[in-house]
């Protein structure tokens, strides 16, 4: 109970943080404000990075991390492309989604089985997959096909495709995390993963299956990407990952694991879409744009790490008077 | 209750500090405006309903002479023509597509009248490009091309095969001069940028074509998967890429006698990585060259153990200025797509050919004329 | 337990110089350019700036921290130093000045985990997009043409005419490093947080103070390797040191210590180092596509983790259809 409180507060507080930012970015430009450009722009450039943010919540609710989402989606998005142009768009499809899927099942198999912890394997994997792409591709972009320009390019009653695929991921993951015991059991692995094993959890097949979830993911908004930008060169992917984890972090996911929710995360994928295309609009130079997300990332971790504090401190005047020395 | 205060508490602050870091995102560009006055105006005209005409110019990346010399000859013709330019682009490390894409998106809901472009990829830009011509605005690439039919007009530096050939007579003339003929062939490298940009591509091909000519055949690439490098746009890769090359410099069939750098900041990293290689390859025996601005290569050229003895490049500000000037006339229709000619401003006419138009030949600078330029 | 960790760590740098042996030897037989003097002083160039900042970074993994800031904070004293390098001052105060430059930003950073409870990684994430930001704003594009007195660390200083001096710089921080890792308190103190932050502080010791002054040190070293990056030539731009942070993690990892902290020394760091620093002209050399650099990368750092967790679950004789999965997957 008292967790679905301090839950709504830091969603109310991520809806506010919004509406507040929406509202003085139109104020400033009002061509920011047009349905096509809300529509088009500012939430069509969210997608890929608001779509893997999804599977990343999770992982990093058990208190792991994935450094390489941004590499196996240029990767997967360019084997497809590749497929596709030489045994056509099925080949394509195919090939991306084994891509992703085969990707995060190596993290997810290294994580679990060999017990390597999460970041190195995924800092390596990254290089892999980040020079995987350079060699096979040559350094050369490689170009859409008509499946990925679809899901790029399309729209379904005025609004483009990735938007309703994303609406629709988002709500399954929020269900998957909020309602199932899959997503309790991920909750138990971040806060004490020894214990969950002992209560009967198979921890390593989740933690598999976790990973490769996110590389499968990570291949569906390859798609997307693809069809956005027509190409993709094995660069593409390095600020992503970063950017991801941003979406993940801003939503009051803690990364130590254990505490967080799919609904903030989406709420922050919404502020960092709207902050990004709304300073291009306001003609703020890329450079500040960067400082402005620093900055309003900082204040967000600022402001939890100080209600998380007093919580805690609370609890434990609580339980145990003597203890509060040490801790504070 | 008091645990509700200090949610509320924190929930006011956070607003507070967020609405406050917008608005300091704000009056920072204003500040930043007051010092390039025509920028802020920009962004005001196009609110108030275009009272004057706005041009929006994306280079490959910010921050280095070669696309700021293009930029201030841009401001020149815009300042000349009573415009408004507004200027941004990827940072170094991240001259991508992606970024590039961003920020005309931007740009197009804005509704500028005019986007000129020096795109990092050809083909991928494309159908951005054209989303910006569907809602009128007119769109002209500068020195790299996108896809032709995504642009109405290419402000072309200098053709391929120009640049090619003034890039490898350079090299041709110090080696011959160092004692390399025919029967004495020269192995070659080069160092270009990113690998999909139109404008070094187009070069290389030039390259390798003319070295099939029997005037600069006795320059060889043994291999053009290690003597080729594309080391991108950013600075310590570079100079790393480069340390690595001059290491592979010397006299013998092993060895790499000429390195051509392609891009603006690969040519000073040679310079500077010979200057601090350990045992300095033999300078009689070796030559390196390529295109970078005068300023980037000055003291290198005027050092005379430094094998770097030439650099290439073209008049960067004229090629900003001629992009403006022609953005400008095709968005009030002064000339259409189907014009032959365009009457640049202090540059005179220039010759429209098939939508693109060429600036003007190689600038070749040496020791003895590397003082005249400052950019 | 203790003693396992520290027999594990130390068959982890047992094998990599075991590859790093092997390696040289096959460069010696395929391509004995790759030993030109040449190159070997400008691949020892970069490994000194590389290991100066690795060794920073593995005392801030050791504390079961990290710093993904590093190469936004080392691109800006890049810039500062070229400031600074322009009106001509000497190496002694450039030196000086990046050290301290590279200090403060870094405690600003160490105090922004210690004393709001924010998580490093993410903590040095939002710094990293300040540090990124504020750049461009202060200069307009990249600082050149700057005088002899700037790039005499690159282009003069050479021990015996042909040895670069900043792996004199680096010789003397790694051997410092290293004692002081060794017989310090202060090292204890940074081995003792590593392994259990409370126990550390319930045993007396300071605990944020001490990540604090981590981090403060290792700011001066990543100074140090900004100054090396940025000497190299006569321009400096807005992104020298960008992506490097996560060479330096690489090497420390690559190099054995864990990342949950506690355990790690710098002698490991060093040759993980000296591998990263050696992939790239070692396949040109062998006259394969720098394309693969990234990849060989990789597939040595997961090799070299895999082995040195499977020397650690043998030594606990875990089960062996266990073992039989791991093999299969390396």
């Amino acid at each position: 109970m008292k967790k679905g409180k301090i839950k709504f507060t830091f969603n109310m507080a991520l809806f506010l943080i919004w509406v507040v930012i929406f509202g003085a970015i139109s104020l400033n430009a009002p061509a920011f404000l047009k349905p096509n450009y809300i529509i088009n722009v500012m939430l069509r450039n969210i997608v890929e990075i608001g779509m893997v943010a999804l599977p990343m919540t999770m992982i990093i609710i058990t208190g792991g991390i994935d450094l390489s989402v941004g590499n196996i989606l240029v990767l997967s998005a360019m084997l497809g492309g590749m497929a596709a142009a030489s045994f056509g768009t099925a080949m394509g499809i195919v090939v991306t989604l084994l891509t992703g899927a085969i990707c995060g099942l190596i993290n997810g198999l290294i994580i679990a089985r060999a017990k390597i912890s999460p970041m190195v394997t995924t800092l390596a994997t990254m290089y892999l997959y980040l020079g995987l792409a350079r060699g096979i591709s040559k350094g050369d972009s490689v170009y859409a096909y008509d499946f990925a320009e679809n899901m790029g390019t399309m729209s379904i009653v005025g609004i483009p495709v990735q938007i309703w695929i994303y609406s629709v991921i988002a709500i399954l993951f929020i269900i998957l995390l909020g309602k199932t015991t899959f997503g309790r059991k991920l909750y138990s692995i971040g806060l004490n993963k020894n214990a969950t094993k002992y209560a009967g959890v198979d921890t390593e097949k989740m933690l598999i299956v976790l990973y490769t979830l996110c590389g499968i993911i990570c291949a569906l908004a390859a798609f997307i990407w693809l069809g956005r930008f027509t190409s993709v060169k094995y660069d593409a992917g390095t600020s992503f990952n970063l950017k991801v984890i941003t979406a993940v972090v801003l939503g009051g996911t803690s990364i130590n694991g254990g505490f967080g929710d799919m609904k903030g995360t989406v709420l922050a994928t919404l502020i960092i879409a709207t902050l990004n295309s709304g300073l291009t609009v306001l003609n703020i130079p890329i450079d500040v744009q960067t400082i402005v997300q620093g900055v309003v990332l900082m204040i967000a971790l600022i402001s939890y790490a100080v209600v998380n504090v007093r919580m805690k401190k609370k609890k434990i005047v609580a339980i145990d008077k003597t203890n509060v020395a040490s801790e504070a | 209750m008091k645990k509700n205060l200090v949610k509320k508490l924190t929930a006011m602050s956070l607003i507070g500090l967020m609405s406050f870091s917008t608005m300091v995102g704000c009056s920072k560009t204003d500040t930043a405006g007051s010092t390039k006055p025509s920028t802020s105006e920009g962004s005001q005209a196009a609110k108030d309903g275009k009272d004057k005409m706005v041009i929006a110019m994306l280079p490959k990346f910010k921050g280095e002479n070669y696309f700021d010399a293009c930029k201030l000859g841009a401001q020149e013709a815009a300042d000349e023509l009573g415009i408004t330019l507004l200027y941004d682009g990827p940072s170094q490390d991240q001259a991508t597509n992606q970024k590039q894409v961003d920020i005309l998106e931007g740009w197009i809901a804005q509704e500028v009248d005019v986007i000129i472009v020096s795109p990092n990829d050809p083909t991928a830009i494309a159908p951005t490009l054209k989303k910006a011509q569907q809602s009128g605005i007119k769109v002209v690439s500068y020195d790299a091309d996108a896809d032709p039919e995504a642009r109405d007009l290419f402000i072309n530096q200098i053709t391929p095969d120009a640049a090619g050939k003034g890039l490898l007579d350079g090299a041709a003339g110090d080696l011959k001069a160092k004692g390399y003929t025919a029967d004495n062939p020269a192995n070659i490298a080069l160092v270009s940028g990113s690998g999909t940009d139109a404008n070094q591509t187009a070069w290389e091909n030039a390259i390798y074509t003319l070295l099939e000519t029997p005037e600069y055949n006795f320059m060889k690439i043994q291999n053009k998967d290690t003597d080729v490098y594309y080391p991108g746009t950013d600075e310590t890769k570079v100079n790393s890429e480069c340390a690595t090359l001059i290491s592979r410099m010397g006299e013998g069939a092993d060895k790499i006698q000429a390195a051509i750098a392609l891009s603006s900041m690969s040519t000073p990293a040679l310079g500077a990585q010979y200057q601090s290689a350990a045992s300095k390859p033999d300078a009689t025996k070796i030559t390196l060259t390529g295109l970078a601005t005068p300023n980037a290569l000055k003291t290198y050229i005027k050092d005379e153990t430094n094998p770097l003895n030439s650099g290439v490049l073209w008049n960067c500000m004229d090629l900003g200025y001629l992009a403006v000037q022609a953005g400008y006339q095709l968005a009030n229709n002064t000339i259409t797509t189907d014009s032959t000619s365009v009457q640049a401003g202090r540059l005179g006419e220039k010759e429209i050919n098939n939508r693109e138009c060429v600036l003007g030949d190689a600038l070749v600078f040496d020791a003895t004329n590397v003082d005249n330029f400052d950019y | 337990m203790k003693t396992n960790k520290k027999k594990s760590s130390l068959s982890t740098e047992f094998y990599l110089m075991v590859f790093l042996v092997a390696a040289l030897l096959l460069l010696r037989v395929f391509a004995p350019a790759f030993y030109s003097i040449n190159n070997i002083m400008s691949l020892l160039n970069s490994f000194s700036y590389i290991l100066i900042s690795a060794i920073g970074m593995n005392m801030i993994i050791l504390t079961s921290n990290i710093d993904v800031s590093t190469g936004a904070l080392i691109s800006v004293v890049a810039l500062s130093v070229a400031a600074i390098g322009k009106q001509g001052a000497p190496f002694g105060v450039l030196l000086i000045a990046a050290m301290v430059i590279g200090a403060v930003l870094s405690t600003l950073n160490g105090l922004f985990i210690t004393k709001l409870k924010i998580p490093a990684i993410v903590a040095t994430l939002a710094t990293t997009q300040i540090f990124q930001g504020v750049l461009p704003l202060t200069v307009e594009g990249s600082i050149y043409d700057l005088p002899e007195s700037f790039t005499w660390l690159a282009f003069e200083a050479k021990i015996f005419g042909m040895i670069p001096a900043s792996i004199l710089i680096c010789l003397i921080v790694a051997v410092v490093a290293i004692i002081f890792m060794k017989y310090s308190k202060f090292s204890k103190k940074i081995y003792a947080i590593g392994n259990n932050s409370n126990g550390a502080r319930l045993a007396g010791i300071n605990v944020d103070q001490t990540i604090v002054i981590t981090y403060t040190i290792a700011g001066a070293l990543f100074g140090i390797t900004a100054l090396i990056v940025a000497t190299a030539g006569q321009r400096v731009t807005t992104t020298m040191g960008s992506g490097m942070e996560m060479t330096f993690i690489a090497a420390v990892v690559l190099g054995g210590t864990s990342t949950a902290g506690g355990s790690g020394r710098i002698i490991g760091t060093v040759i993980g180092a000296f591998i990263l620093a050696m992939i790239a002209p070692a396949i040109n050399y062998l006259g394969i596509s720098a394309n693969w650099a990234d990849a060989i990368k990789g597939a040595i750092i997961i090799i070299s983790v895999l082995v040195s967790a499977a020397k650690y679950i043998k030594k606990k004789r875990v089960i062996t259809d266990q073992m039989r999965q791991l093999g299969g997957e390396a």
